[in-house]
């Protein structure tokens, strides 16, 4: 006989720890262990058999892995934590003894944890933490633009709208945004960075209030693991694009609102240099071949070949570019050499495409009603130039009266007045579109034409660029399609109804219908069907016409049927299991079906009034 | 008495005060407590010039120190006579302040009082002063002076009770004076512009105003100052011992100089020491490099992963947002009414969406997103309180789910249509039995009516008429002999169709009536066997009956042994548990098969190819060895009740029906559980039959519809049995909640009979 089993002792029972248990064992409050858990990266999980991990009782309790709790048992944020009540309690006691100096000590060497270690552990490599980094960004750009309360400290707002900045000039430098979506929630964004693709969504820019019943401590825990993330994240990004990290920030033009220009993007020459020096130096039978020793080999070679003048003219642009290389200043090289090996280097600097310079001809004028930070944002990432009056901040880099301005942003209904011929003339020259039309563009990778987004008229819908589930409804392509089908439709009904509203006079012609419709192969009925007709004046050869249509359709029909029902019938063979499946599957598909119709039948009902109309 | 008193605590004061004059004041202060007045008349002498004084009595801080006692003494010639004794110091030392003044004051002093006369005391011997008796006559003001009171400090509460509050000098009450009340005091105020002044006074129980000086230190008082305005807090320090000339040059103690006073202290070397080493091996720590942040920042991706564990599943990203959410979607995304009322009376929770879409006509309208943070902050509840599953999201067609099985047009024949309709008026059609030549069908109905009829043409030949339901019908199947059973009520009736050959109709009779009755068996048995004789016998009378004993109900089924000598009977509805006979035709006998059973018999089938008898209980299937008269096996098929079975025709396979609709498929080989449960029909099923040749089966059910299945088994034990669904017959109409109740399919062709409860029987061709 084996040994007995004692129940409890191995399996769900031993796998699953409730919380209740988990906060005994860590020894904290439960205010830290949703901290730690949140920190972490811990969530509960479902156990298969409630009662089995948890005592046979299926009181309503969320279960953690133990091995998840006995992991955070020694995180040294734990310990921290714990240092932290004793530091709280040091404190108070030394505040209410009145002893400043030891309170203030105390208070200098404050237990501080920090969350290096845990980003590490969650995202073992970069790309693991781009993957995951939407969350953090939606947070950040909301938390920059909170008024900061005693509950929400300057300070993180403070460093929440840099991390925000950053990001933004990062993404506005190396023009990896992709998508921009205006939404009743606010803009989302979808941009390619390191092949990821990282969407977030910041909310327009009114105040936002934190209602009361959102637990704002939840918020600035998950809040403390975005900022120490995004800044790792920002740091990498920078630092592999070469660039200086943090951008340095100019106080005075923050101070007047210039946003992100605020910051000014460095390149890191000098390290890079010698960086990439070191790599180029490559060494062969022995000796080190440097870069000048390639352009001297190569400078014989053209010597010897003869071409000289070509050569010399090629040979310039090669060493002005192999210099350019060497110095691994940050711009788009434009005279781009096939023999260059793609490094990381030149691949990331590469123009991706040519929609990701789409504005670059462009030169923008953001009117004052438009959100400044928004379309500044916008147009920078597609190589545009953009200036803004005044009232939106400072440091435009133009202003209104630039002859070079091609397109000005604006939200305004059109309002007619005398103008003077100059002011007719920039008028003329510059195209005045609504915002949409940037953002449509983007999605479209084209230059629209801007008629349509023209100032004061009624916009074409905005549709999610993002996309919709396989087979949804499309407001765009089923117009043209739904259209054809529609008109033909309706134009037979329409030339049904002229013919039945002729032959109103003839009472049996609905009992031939009726007889048409229900004949099949039976001579029979088509023997009834033929006197009906014959009853009712109807010649010959519409009625053979009429008989062969309704043949058809009754045919195809029923093949239709048959095969229905043998499906059906097929059906009973199937196991439960799969069965409730496939009806699920039905269901969801005849609720997206169904939900499709009622926007296609919508749809039309619209368009017929509008044509009414 | 009083006049000492006055004398020495002014004296004490002017000690403290000023020691600048120490020597002027005793002189003026022994006259001031006795001759003020007189003082005051000779100020007027002296100080001609004060003539504006009386106009300047309200006038308190601006008061000349010079001339403020003249002010006070002119003020009220007899509140000047009561003025208290620390008020008269005041006035000496403010007298004393103007220093011109006081010098002339001495002098005056001097002048005025009498001269006194030196002379020898008779008792001591020394000399002593002696002043003139002082006449109290007009000239003098203090024969006008009212009594002083000269009580002294005690206290004043004890005259609390008494009509005097002391006594004066010469020893006479001093009356209370007359307190007004409160509205006199109030008037009081009001009229006299120094009433703010003035303080009550215990001795003389009346207000009495206060002087400028000692409103003077009530100033310095209430400022926090001394009290005496000329004391000076930063006196110059007298130098007692130090200084120039005061040096100590000799030693205070002849002691020889301790050893600690120039040896360093070995154990402050050592805490010292210990502390040092602590620093060296760096468990000391000295202040700290503050962090500027707490986010600092480097290269963290640059060294290997910590742990080689995988990372964490990445939680779920939020889906993107689709058309409706833009702020100018096209129209037909927006709510009409209906659904907009309806989404706003759902909670939060059930909304199929948590926006509502909405048309702005420009983006300068679109407002803030009032949920946005309620929404950021239920999407971090979801990551760190919401449980994690994986699903594998399925992405096929649903219809690949549908077995592919060959399509029944390729599986003919099998019944298609109605070719017949027999009705029986009355009552429903219970069952049908069609002979095992194919040609004759005979059906039963619950008004006992049995009727015979031509299977191809449906003409029905004979009829018979039974007391009771009828509640089976079953062909022998042998075919050189023709009859078949009837249960009836309590009884089995054999019956002979009409027009049969001469030579099976002498076969039948010599089978069912022979001449010579078999002996009865050795144990008698309840089932009377009664045939009637083949002369007295006629078409429409039963050849052979059997008696079941009493109230055994209505044998609802018949089933006959292959070779047609046995058949079982098995009754239900009865009284008696034990209703399933085996009767022997050969031996004219019945045997009760079980003594005892558990469970009420439903059915009993014959296996085709051994013997074996399958037994059916509610919910069991049971399958007995006849021959070694042993239990095989139990067969479950997890139906609540079985409503009917029947064995395929090579005696490997069993289906079985139950009234909760489902139908089980057996391999007998394989289990004792179902090969396949199917559940397809929406009401009880009713009958099963397979086809003796073709495979095929056929269930009936009390939804009204047949179904026919293609049933292929396969002699190789490896393959499963081919079940396909063919046809679906419709056609009987459903009474009283009872559809089809018997099916039976024509031994020679794939056609089927059914008897349905609307009281027809109707013929299935294909």
């Amino acid at each position: 006989m084996g040994r007995l089993k004692v129940k409890g002792k191995a399996g769900a029972a031993k796998n699953f720890t409730t919380r209740s248990q988990a906060v005994k064992k860590l020894q904290c409050s439960l205010a830290d262990f949703r901290r730690l858990c949140i920190l972490k990266g811990i969530f509960p999980r479902e156990p298969r058999s409630r009662k089995k991990a948890n005592k046979g009782s299926s009181a309503p309790t969320s279960f953690y892995y133990t091995k998840d709790i006995a992991y955070l048992a020694h995180e040294p944020v734990l310990k921290k934590l714990r240092e932290h009540k004793a530091f709280a309690k040091k404190l108070s006691r030394a505040l209410g003894r009145g002893e400043w100096s030891a309170a203030k000590s105390l208070e200098d060497n404050k237990p501080v944890y920090r969350l290096d270690h845990i980003i590490k552990e969650r995202y073992p490599t970069f790309i693991d933490a781009l993957r995951d980094i939407d969350d953090a960004l939606c947070m950040i750009f909301l938390f920059a633009t909170l008024p900061s309360t005693t509950r929400l400290p300057r300070e993180i707002v403070e460093n929440c709208a840099r991390l925000a900045a950053e990001w933004q000039l990062y993404i506005m430098h190396t023009h990896s945004l992709r998508k921009v979506f205006l939404s009743i929630k606010g803009v989302y964004y979808q941009a390619e960075v390191m092949d990821q693709t990282i969407t977030w969504l910041i909310p327009y820019s009114f105040t936002q209030n934190v209602p009361p019943d959102v637990d704002l401590r939840v918020m600035l825990t998950f809040l403390e693991l975005y900022q120490t993330l995004l800044g790792f994240v920002n740091f990498k990004l920078y630092t592999d694009a070469t660039l200086v990290y943090p951008p340095p920030l100019d106080a005075k033009k923050d101070d007047t609102a210039a946003g992100v220009g605020a910051f000014s993007l460095q390149t890191a020459e000098v390290q890079v240099k010698k960086a990439a020096e070191k790599i180029k130096s490559v060494a062969v039978d022995g000796r080190t071949v440097t870069g000048k020793d390639v352009r001297q080999t190569i400078k014989s070679i053209t010597a010897a070949s003869g071409e000289q003048e070509s050569g010399d003219s090629e040979m310039a642009e090669l060493e002005e570019n192999v210099e350019e290389e060497e110095a691994f200043v940050l711009q788009t090289s434009h005279t781009q050499v096939a023999s260059d090996l793609p490094t990381l280097q030149t691949l990331s600097s590469l123009p991706t495409s040519s929609t990701s310079n789409l504005f670059a001809p462009y030169t923008f004028w953001i009117s004052r009603e438009v959100p400044r930070s928004v379309f500044e944002f916008l147009i920078r990432s597609f190589g545009g130039r953009v200036g803004w009056p005044a009232s939106s901040g400072s440091g435009s880099p133009f202003d209104e009266s630039d002859e070079n301005i091609t397109h000005v942003i604006i939200d305004r209904p059109s309002v007619q007045k005398e103008e003077t011929p100059a002011q007719r003339d920039l008028r003329l020259r510059r195209k005045f579109v609504q915002p949409q039309w940037v953002v449509d563009s983007i999605n479209a990778s084209k230059i629209l034409l801007e008629d349509t987004y023209a100032q004061g008229k009624s916009l074409p819908p905005h549709l999610s660029p993002f996309g919709e589930y396989n087979g949804a409804y499309d407001p765009t392509a089923e117009a043209e399609a739904g259209d054809d089908v529609d008109m033909s439709d309706v134009e037979e009904e329409e030339a049904e109804e002229a013919a039945s509203d002729d032959e109103e006079t003839e009472p049996s012609k609905d009992n031939v219908e009726a007889a048409l419709a229900s004949v099949t192969e039976d001579p029979a009925t088509l023997r009834a069907a033929e006197l009906a007709a014959e009853a009712a004046g109807m010649d010959y050869g519409t009625f053979e016409a009429k008989v062969k249509k309704a043949s058809k359709k009754s045919s195809a029909k029923s093949s239709k049927t048959v095969e229905d029902a043998e499906k059906d019938m097929n059906k009973m063979l199937m196991s439960n299991k799969q069965r409730k499946l496939y009806e699920k599957m039905k269901y969801s598909q005849q609720k997206q079906a169904a939900e499709n119709d009622k926007l296609e039948s919508r749809r039309r009902k619209l368009q017929k009034d509008k044509a009414t109309q | 008495m009083a006049n000492p008193n006055p004398k020495k605590t002014s004296v004490k004061r002017k000690h403290t005060e000023k020691d600048d004059a120490p020597a002027v004041a005793p002189v003026t202060l022994k006259l001031s407590g006795l001759e003020m007045l007189t003082d005051d008349e000779d100020g007027d002498d002296y100080n001609p010039e004060d003539d504006t004084d009386d106009g300047e009595v309200d006038e308190f801080p601006e008061i000349d120190a010079a001339s403020d006692s003249e002010e006070d003494d002119e003020d009220g010639d007899d509140e000047d006579e009561d003025e208290s004794l620390s008020e008269d110091e005041e006035d000496e030392e403010e007298e004393e302040e103007g220093s011109t003044e006081e010098d002339s004051e001495v002098e005056s002093d001097y002048h005025i009082f009498p001269k006194a006369k030196t002379v020898i005391s008779d008792i001591t011997g020394q000399p002593k002063k002696v002043y003139p008796e002082i006449e109290p006559d007009y000239d003098s003001d203090s024969s006008t002076e009212e009594a002083t009171n000269r009580v002294g400090d005690v206290p004043m509460h004890w005259y609390d009770d008494m009509p005097h509050i002391g006594y004066d000098i010469n020893g006479k009450r001093v009356l209370r004076p007359a307190r007004g009340d409160e509205l006199d005091k109030f008037l009081a105020t009001v009229d006299d512009p120094s009433a703010w002044t003035s303080a009550f006074d215990k001795t003389s129980q009346e207000e009495k105003p206060l002087s400028s000086e000692e409103l003077d230190i009530i100033k310095r008082l209430y400022a926090g100052e001394n009290p005496d305005e000329n004391y000076d807090p930063y006196e110059p320090m007298v130098e007692w011992f130090t200084g120039k000339g005061k040096e100590e040059i000799m030693p205070l103690s002849a002691a020889p100089e301790p050893k600690r006073r120039w040896v360093r202290s070995k154990w402050e070397k050592q805490k010292i020491m210990k502390i040092v080493r602590a620093i060296r091996a760096g468990r000391i720590v000295g202040q700290k490099p503050k962090t500027t942040s707490k986010y600092e920042v480097y290269s963290i991706w640059s060294s290997e992963p910590s742990t080689s564990a995988p990372p964490a599943l990445p939680a779920p990203k939020r889906a993107l947002p689709t058309n409706a959410e833009s702020y100018n979607p096209p129209e037909e995304y927006l709510m009409t009414e209906g659904e907009r009322k309806e989404w706003e009376s759902k909670d939060a929770e059930d909304r199929e969406r948590d926006f509502m879409p909405q048309k702005f006509t420009s983006l300068r309208l679109v407002p803030a997103y009032d949920q946005f943070i309620k929404e950021r902050f239920n999407r971090q509840l979801d990551l760190y309180l919401a449980p994690r599953i994986q699903r594998t999201k399925l992405n096929i067609d649903p219809t690949s789910l549908i077995p592919k099985l060959p399509s029944p047009s390729s599986l003919r024949p099998f019944p298609n249509y109605k070719s017949l309709n027999i009705r029986h008026p009355k009552g429903r059609a219970r069952c049908v039995s069609i002979s095992p030549d194919g040609n004759w069908a005979a059906s039963g109905d619950e008004d006992g009516v049995v009727s015979l009829w031509e299977v191809n043409v449906g003409c029905e030949v004979k009829r018979w008429k039974f007391e009771g339901k009828i509640g089976s019908i079953e062909w022998a199947p042998r075919q050189d002999v023709s009859y078949f059973a009837v249960g009836v009520e309590e009884a089995i009736h054999f019956l002979i169709p009409p027009n049969v050959d001469s030579t099976t109709l002498a076969q039948t009779h010599a089978l069912l009536a022979p001449s010579a009755l078999p002996s009865a068996g050795p144990t008698p048995s309840p089932v009377k066997w009664t045939s009637t004789s083949v002369s007295s016998w006629s078409n429409d009378k039963p050849i052979l009956s059997l008696t079941l004993p009493p109230s055994s109900g209505v044998p609802t089924q018949l089933q006959w042994h292959k070779k047609g000598d046995y058949f079982a009977s098995v009754s239900t509805g009865g009284a008696t548990q034990n209703a399933v006979w085996i009767h022997q035709l050969s031996k004219r006998h019945s045997q009760a098969p079980f003594r005892k059973i558990k469970g009420a018999v439903q059915l009993v089938l014959f296996h085709p190819t051994m013997p074996h008898f399958f037994v059916a209980t509610q919910q069991y299937v049971r399958l007995y060895n006849l021959a070694e008269q042993k239990l095989i096996k139990t067969l479950m098929p997890g139906i609540r009740w079985i409503s009917c079975m029947d064995v395929h025709p090579s005696g490997d396979h069993l289906i079985v029906g139950g009234y909760d609709r489902k139908l089980c498929w057996f391999d007998l080989e394989l289990s004792e559980k179902p090969y396949k449960v199917l559940k397809y029909h929406s009401r009880a099923i009713r009958s099963l039959h397979f086809h003796p040749k073709y495979p095929l089966f056929a269930s009936a059910s009390d939804d009204g519809s047949i179904q026919i299945f293609h049933s292929r088994v396969y002699n190789d034990l490896m393959t499963d049995p081919l079940i396909v669904p063919l046809k679906i017959l419709r056609g009987h109409q459903i009474t009283d909640g009872l559809g089809v109740l018997q099916v039976k399919w024509n031994p020679k062709q794939p056609w089927l009979a059914s008897a349905g409860a609307d009281g027809t029987v109707a013929v299935w061709c294909s």
